[in-house]
């Protein structure tokens, strides 16, 4: 393969091979058909850039996700406050803690934004939480599914201790496969088109047609 | 048919396995669509033909999936290749022979499936139902034939170079038997759990991502550039298109499991992976939107190119949901609803669909060398398709944001079954369409057959479309 | 590669087809096949069997060749008290699990306890064997493992299923062949997805939750509610017997089909089930000319809807 330095994306055939391509290209009909040599064009190139840049940007983040135990952390110590015992109804409690717990991490207000809670619900998870909390497991591994308190979610990347993460991963193995996989193929895209003929050269159909 | 099974090759006349292809595919698209418009109605009316074993929705719906799948789309891809694979090489089919015997055991076979499958023996694996010897038979009788056929054809060409339709039909036939053999090794080697709930879905994307996309789009290549009579644009954008398809489509089989407990890593990979089947996607379009230069008005007039054209634009509305419906942030809203059902539709009857019925169109007219019986036919076929497609689409995708509403909502099912009650019927209405089109478009091949005007040598069917 | 080298460019496809197959069957398979079965694995695979598809033992997908599943509350050998505990009767000639035959995919730990104290590997697929779930500890933590109560304990298979009865026995593997024969899992999941569904359908399965079951039949297009712990929200037999013979007797506005077929020529007292007196019964009823709906008939003991019933009230 002959590098041109000093026109890097010309055309990475000499010029012998590209004159045997071009002879080959005019030369015969496949079949009544022919092809022209025209460019990728910029705004395909822009938008598959696009789509690569979009395809993890948009795949990281993790919406729609269960409301972890951690989330209500908060919301479980202020229960037991004489601020909120000397509120009288349930819904004017559940108002305070949540003006008076808010995180300070947007995501997780956020998450606790999309996953409200009446008082009653935090009664029945409480003594879960409080246990769990005891046990001084983390609490983002834990989901919060209907009464229970529990270790619902997918099994992620392995922990240092060996035994699998429960919590939704930011990066993970996946992601850097990826990487390799779509750098391997743009490389590979990128010899393959530019041992091509130049652009610039236009086929002659008349040869063969 | 019967006549050629055992005539020695030389005495066939060529492009006779096409014509038998082409009309086995139509008879097929018309039962399967059949099939569809019957299972839409007891969606609809659910006390319609009720309880009676063999007529229950259970035993139907498989049927109705693996008979448009088995029989009118990948019976259409053979018919194509089985013309367009010599043409391009200029020269002629390797085996005539093989491609009638191939057609011959392909219906035999999957009749025989289909028949098993209604009467509930099932391997319980969707899109792989088929139980295991059936399997077996579909991948030495069916897959393998049409694959020697293909290869030889290509191998035995009388041109230097191979166009960029025959890579994809190469590379197609190979990855078909491949994605077959190793998605249906489970039954045959009783692999269990999650392995076999994985291989059921790669087997199930791959399917759809290395053969009938491709297929589809390779069949687009030679339509366009044939009938308008442009060269194709770029040949660079043909490298880019087969590439990416090789190389992206047939990595994200997990993202139709994001909720199953698969390992995380993988679905992180698959869900980039999914996005980036937009690539082949940009190519494919773009390569062809641009080959039209200078002919736009032949998606007006001419029937094939209007098919095609069509197909093609339905192209860009299927990867932008198909790439990003898939990732975390969107799927656990519309997963299992009728949004997918209606994307699945848009693929297979909407995008490939149109693509093939154009080379079967085109394919049957060239062959027979008659001219189409009734433009105006072909026409209401084109309109019947479209509109009952359509009716079908945008009624299921509302269903399905109202079925993903209900789940996130946590409104109890039933009321989710009455709200989505009324776009049932309509899902029955547009696959009606479809049907009554398919029926109108068989008689209408069947009468080019035996009445169209014939063709003269030298011409090309699309010329004379408007000559008497 | 340069214009039209096609030797180059089928081994760059070979290259490419290659290293997607070792990244996304190779890779997952590593990790999937070193997972341990969980609890509700086990019982999964002991209660199904070998395969709820199409399999020699049960061509036309009719439910023979399947194992039972007993509730016992006394030793069939010596006939004291014990526990309740649920035990998995294969009958001679009924085809072992994936687990008994292929101990390996039972995963870390499990495997070599349900070997060494469970003593599967004596299990003979010619006499019948009695498997149980039993807890044991495998590097200092609890795990379940499969247990054979024939050799362990002495249980014979006719014996488990005299002394538990008919009441106490309930078909479940056959059952999940109806699931899979009816196609159920057209509209009913089997996997309660991410996010609010899990408030709805209960917690959703877990890695090892699915070794040696096959086919998982999880079901992607749901136009019902999901299934996996519909036993836990009703248990109710009537209640399915109504619904399964006539969905819109319990629920107006189902969009289900009738499964009557499913309960045979024959009632539970072996009358004829005159199923034409019945509907026209049942149009009555719907035109408002009667209060009450026709009485569904109880199914006899073999018929196909008991079997389809006891896996359903068994997915807790």
């Amino acid at each position: 393969m002959a590098w041109k330095f000093d026109k890097p994306l010309h055309s990475m055939s000499d010029a012998e091979q590209n004159k045997k391509a071009c002879d080959v290209w005019e030369g015969e009909s496949l079949g009544g058909i022919a092809e022209n040599n025209n460019r990728v064009p910029r705004a395909v190139i822009w938008l598959m850039v696009m789509t690569i840049v979009t395809a993890f940007a948009v795949t990281n983040p993790l919406w729609g996700q269960r409301p972890t135990a951690s989330l209500y952390v908060d919301y479980v110590k202020l229960m037991d406050s004489p601020q909120v015992q000397a509120i009288a109804t349930d819904k004017g409690k559940m108002e305070y803690i949540v003006n008076n717990a808010k995180s300070s991490d947007s995501r997780t207000l956020g998450l606790q934004d999309r996953h409200p809670l009446t008082m009653d619900d935090l009664h029945v998870i409480k003594d879960q939480i409080i246990e769990l909390e005891n046990k001084g497991v983390d609490l983002e591994e834990y989901t919060i599914i209907g009464p229970y308190v529990q270790l619902a979610n997918f099994e992620g990347e392995p922990k240092a201790d060996g035994t699998p993460s429960r919590k939704q991963p930011f990066w993970d193995k996946g992601y850097t496969i990826d990487i390799f996989y779509v750098a391997y193929f743009c490389i590979a895209m990128l010899i393959v088109i530019k041992r091509l003929p130049d652009y610039s050269w236009k086929p002659d159909h008349s040869v063969a047609h | 048919m019967f006549k050629y099974l055992f005539a020695k090759n030389e005495d066939i006349p060529p492009g006779t396995a096409a014509v038998y292809f082409g009309f086995s595919s139509i008879l097929w698209f018309v039962i399967g669509t059949g099939l569809g418009s019957f299972n839409a109605a007891k969606l609809a009316f659910p006390d319609f033909v009720t309880g009676s074993e063999l007529f229950s929705f259970g035993h139907m719906r498989q049927v109705h999936v693996l008979a448009v799948i088995f029989g009118w789309i990948s019976m259409a891809f053979a018919m194509a290749m089985m013309y367009i694979t010599p043409a391009l090489g200029n020269t002629k089919l390797w085996s005539e022979k093989l491609g009638v015997w191939n057609c011959f055991l392909w219906n035999i076979g999957l009749s025989t499936g289909l028949t098993l499958l209604w009467f509930g023996v099932t391997s319980g694996r969707e899109y792989s139902d088929f139980p295991w010897f059936i399997d077996l038979y579909i991948a030495s009788f069916i897959a393998l034939p049409m694959a020697i056929n293909v290869w030889m054809t290509i191998l035995t060409r009388r041109t230097q170079g191979i166009y960029t339709t025959n890579w994809f039909f190469g590379a197609g036939v190979f990855m078909i038997a491949i994605v077959f053999i190793v998605g249906n090794s489970p039954e045959w080697f009783n692999l269990t759990g999650l392995s076999e709930a994985y291989l059921t879905w790669w087997f199930a994307h791959n399917v759809l991502g290395l053969w009938i996309t491709p297929i589809a789009a390779a069949i687009a290549y030679y339509t366009v550039p044939k009938v308008t009579g442009n060269p194709l644009y770029s040949h660079r954008i043909g490298h880019l298109h087969f590439w990416s398809v090789v190389v992206f489509y047939s990595t994200p089989a997990a993202h139709h499991l994001m909720s199953a407990p698969l390992p995380e890593w993988l679905k992180s990979f698959a869900s980039v992976e999914g996005v980036l089947i937009l690539v082949p996607a940009i190519a494919f379009v773009s390569n062809l939107l641009l080959t039209m230069q200078g002919k736009w008005h032949m998606f007006v007039e001419n029937v094939e190119i209007k098919f095609t054209i069509t197909g093609v634009l339905m192209a860009i509305p299927l990867n932008m949901q198909g790439g990003f419906q898939q990732t975390r942030a969107i799927n656990w809203y519309v997963h299992g609803t009728g949004w997918i059902v209606a994307h699945a539709h848009l693929a297979l009857l909407g995008f490939s669909t149109f693509l093939e019925a154009a080379a079967v169109y085109y394919g049957l007219q060239t062959i027979l060398r008659r001219k189409l019986f009734s433009l105006a036919l072909a026409n209401f076929h084109f309109w019947f398709l479209l509109i009952g497609f359509s009716i079908y689409w945008v009624s299921m995708t509302i269903a399905g944001l109202i079925q993903g509403a209900g789940k996130i909502y946590e409104v109890p099912y039933i009321d989710v079954v009455i709200a989505e009650h009324p776009y049932m019927i309509a899902r029955w209405v547009g696959g009606t369409m479809v049907f009554t089109g398919n029926i109108v478009w068989l008689y209408n091949m069947y009468m080019t057959a035996k009445a169209g005007t014939e063709i003269p040598e030298g011409r090309l069917p699309h010329e004379l479309a408007y000559e008497r | 590669m340069a214009f039209r080298e096609y030797k180059i460019g089928a081994r760059l496809f070979g290259v490419a087809l290659g290293g997607s197959m070792v990244i996304t069957l190779y890779f997952p398979t590593v990790n999937m096949t070193s997972v341990a079965v969980t609890e509700i694995g086990l019982k999964k695979q002991l209660s199904y069997g070998r395969i709820s598809g199409f399999s020699y033992e049960d061509p036309f997908l009719r439910g023979e060749g399947k194992p039972k599943t007993v509730m016992l509350d006394t030793d069939p050998k010596t006939g004291a008290q014990i526990d309740p505990i649920e035990a998995y009767v294969y009958e001679a000639g009924v085809p072992f699990p994936s687990g008994i035959n292929h101990p390996r995919t039972l995963g870390p730990g499990v495997t070599q306890l349900s070997v060494d104290k469970g003593m599967i590997g004596e299990a003979n697929k010619g006499a019948g064997a009695v498997f149980v779930v039993s807890r044991g500890t495998s590097q200092g933590e609890t795990v379940t493992y499969i247990e054979n109560a024939s050799a362990t304990r002495g249980w014979q298979p006719s014996d488990v299923l005299t002394t538990a009865g008919d009441a106490n026995t309930k078909l479940v593997g056959s059952g999940k062949i109806m699931f899979v024969r009816e196609g159920c899992w057209w509209c009913h999941t089997l996997l309660p997805e991410q996010t609010q569904d899990w408030q709805y359908f209960g917690i959703p399965p877990r890695l090892g939750d699915f070794n040696g079951e096959s086919p998982t039949a999880f079901g992607s297009d749901r136009k019902a509610p999901d299934l996996l712990h519909v036993g836990s929200r009703n248990s109710s037999k009537e209640w399915m017997m109504m619904h399964f013979f006539n969905p819109r007797l319990v629920q107006p506005h189902s969009i289900m089909p009738r499964y009557d077929y499913l309960w045979g020529e024959k009632d539970a007292s072996g009358k004829s089930i005159d199923f034409a007196a019945w509907r026209t019964a049942y149009t009555e009823y719907q035109k408002g000319k009667t209060v009450y709906p026709p009485e569904v008939p109880d199914y006899a003991a073999d018929s196909e809807i008991r079997y389809l019933i006891d896996f359903v009230l068994s997915l807790k």
